[in-house]
């Protein structure tokens, strides 16, 4: 049997006395959509940290295409496949646009060529190129990232995890603070992501959560209040209570 | 196509030639002349600048500031002393101070990059003044007078030689070490590997979650830039017939840190400029007065105020401008005002 993409098992972190994320448990089945949903302060920004590396866990397990990694570093779970976004953004905003895609996209590149020049490195070049098309980012290629737009410098962050070419795609509230028609794009854009990859998002627009997601996962308070398809969690009496009613 | 940064490094290399245009009117007018006073001050300019390019190499690019690069210029320079007197060989001289430096950069590296900002900073003062003051309290390099009576050279060319003592010959070989050591770092930045260094100076949080090694990185270029630094120190005991502790104390590299900021942060060329600059403003003004220190340290308050990028982050825009040969002003503003030239103190 093939592993999942992702599979948590356990997961566990506290700050001080509080368990900012506690015995969580799921899995990522390839190339579908699974979205995280809790209220603010339910830890799901932690758990990403979790998972990615950048922060490490006190309990549990990570394992990445059934290999366990739970104490890899950031480096070593982005070499096994996994890239992911930031809820604030985070690009380096004193360069370019392209150069922010170049840097992601490097790593398809072997090792070798890391002290040869720049221009020899064709496959992250025209890696590049591709994204800007893709997401509509050509004209501004030569822009500071740090000059878009608050909209463009998101689609940016995605397609600099896309860059490359991870299995598993992690997006903490990629549509945080757009516009409406802005937060559809993206929508559309996550949908057409699942060909090549499998994503994990953090989302809070529960329109669009319901309308993207293959699976749900629901977190309060660091733990995990339940799991499954968009519908069935919905209308699930224990996660209205924690969540819906908020809203 | 080139990108910004490229623009901007080819701008540098246009100011590079300018530099060493400079030079060879100054070496031919010498050799007319046959001057020496002159020659032997753009000389020590010239290994100065080499200091100046490795505070760069850190500062302009990985965005670390080192308060005590003089220590591996210094370790160069000693090092390089201590072969003449036992083999006088230029080359062995400065293969024995690069292995040297290599090996004292790394074991630095491993103390320095341990922490970032301010406290690199002080870590990198520190490990200077410790290592000056072994130096200072050994006898056995000549402590506190350091070691004189280097013997004057032979540089070897194959069948030909150049005596480190004739004034246009060792100004030449410097300059061409010198530029060469620039040439080497400008390629080294236009790799992906320079890249991810423009990359931890602009967001160094970001780099790991790209898959990059935030300290192989820091460790490589710091290990480079000891390197630079010791090979421009292994030619001041070839130029001067002497070294002192005084070559790995703070001033030494506090000159260096000014060189850069004069010439402009993360230009490169600008460390050469700034440090040829500090060495001809300091011969002037100290012919004028001996109060030299009062008046450089009113030219760099100057310099920070009304020319924060530097005299080459002022000029290289102009450049640049030429290079993308895009007529319309506000365009090629926007569009090649150097990404890296924002240069801001080690954070
Ligand atoms: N590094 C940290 N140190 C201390 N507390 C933290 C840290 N990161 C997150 N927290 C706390 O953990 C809880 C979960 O935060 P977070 O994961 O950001 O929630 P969410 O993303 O679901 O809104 C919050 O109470 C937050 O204040
Ligand atoms: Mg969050």
């Amino acid at each position: 049997m093939i592993p999942p993409v992702l599979d948590v098992r356990g997961l566990g972190i506290s700050f001080g006395g509080l368990k900012a994320v506690d015995d969580v448990s799921f899995s990522v089945e390839r190339h579908r959509i699974t979205t995280i949903i809790g209220p603010n302060g339910a830890g799901k920004s932690t758990l990403f940290n979790l998972i990615s590396g950048a922060l490490t866990p006190r309990n549990g397990k990570v394992m990445i295409d059934g290999v366990e990694m739970t104490r890899g570093s950031a480096e070593q779970k982005k070499a096994a496949g996994l890239s992911r976004s930031f809820q604030i953004t985070n690009l380096f905003f004193e360069l370019t646009v392209a150069e922010n895609l170049r840097l992601a996209a490097q790593l398809l590149e072997p090792p070798t060529h890391a002290f040869l020049p720049i221009r020899r490195s064709r496959r992250a070049m025209e890696k590049t190129e591709r994204m800007l098309e893709r997401f509509r980012l050509a004209h501004r290629r030569d822009e500071l990232a740090g000059n878009l737009s608050h909209g463009d410098q998101r689609r940016l962050e995605i397609a600099v995890c896309l860059a490359s070419e991870p299995k598993l795609l992690l997006l903490d509230e990629p549509t945080q603070g757009m516009s409406h028609a802005d937060t559809q794009d993206t929508a559309a854009l996550v949908r057409g992501l699942t060909e090549d990859v499998t994503v994990l998002l953090i989302e809070h627009d529960i329109g669009l959560v319901m309308n993207l997601s293959d699976h749900v996962v629901v977190m309060h308070q660091g733990r995990k209040l339940a799991e499954g398809p968009p519908k069935v969690v919905r209308s699930d009496p224990v996660v209205q209570a924690a969540y819906f009613g908020h809203h | 196509m080139l990108d910004r940064l490229a623009i901007s490094m080819r701008a540098s290399h246009v100011l590079a030639i300018l530099l060493l245009a400079a030079a060879l009117c100054l070496a031919a007018l010498g050799a007319a002349l046959d001057d020496s006073f002159y020659l032997r001050l753009g000389t020590e300019a010239l290994i100065f600048a080499g200091l100046a390019l490795s505070v760069d190499l850190l500062l302009g690019y990985s965005g670390a500031l080192s308060l005590g690069q003089a220590l591996y210029f210094g370790i160069g320079a000693y090092v390089s002393a201590l072969t003449l007197m036992t083999v006088p060989s230029f080359w062995l001289a400065m293969a024995a101070a690069g292995l040297a430096t290599l090996v004292a950069a790394t074991i630095g590296g491993l103390i320095a990059n341990r922490v970032r900002g301010v406290y690199f900073a002080l870590i990198t003062f520190g490990m200077a003044q410790v290592v000056a003051k072994v130096v200072y309290n050994t006898r056995e390099l000549g402590a506190s007078d350091g070691m004189i009576g280097i013997p004057v050279v032979q540089i070897q060319f194959g069948p030909f030689a150049i005596s480190a003592g004739n004034p246009v010959g060792f100004f030449l070989i410097v300059l061409a070490i010198i530029m060469g050591l620039y040439g080497l770092s400008a390629y080294l930045l236009e790799t992906p590997f320079g890249r991810v260094l423009t990359a931890l100076k602009a967001n160094e949080r970001r780099v790991p979650f790209l898959g990059y090694s935030v300290w192989r990185a820091r460790m490589a270029v710091y290990v480079f830039a000891g390197l630079v630094a010791g090979l421009s120190g292994a030619l001041y005991p070839v130029l001067r017939g002497f070294v002192s502790p005084e070559l790995m104390f703070f001033a030494t590299s506090g000159n260096a840190v000014i060189s850069v900021i004069l010439g402009g942060v993360g230009t490169l060329i600008g460390a050469i400029y700034g440090a040829v600059l500090l060495v001809i403003l300091k011969s002037i003004i100290g012919s004028w007065t001996e109060h030299h220190l009062i008046v450089i340290g009113l030219l760099f308050m100057l310099c920070v105020m009304f020319l924060p990028k530097g005299l080459v982050g002022f000029s290289r825009p102009w450049i640049e401008r030429r290079i993308v040969r895009v007529p319309s002003q506000e365009v090629t503003a926007s569009a090649v005002s150097p990404a890296i030239a924002k240069s801001r103190s080690a954070s």
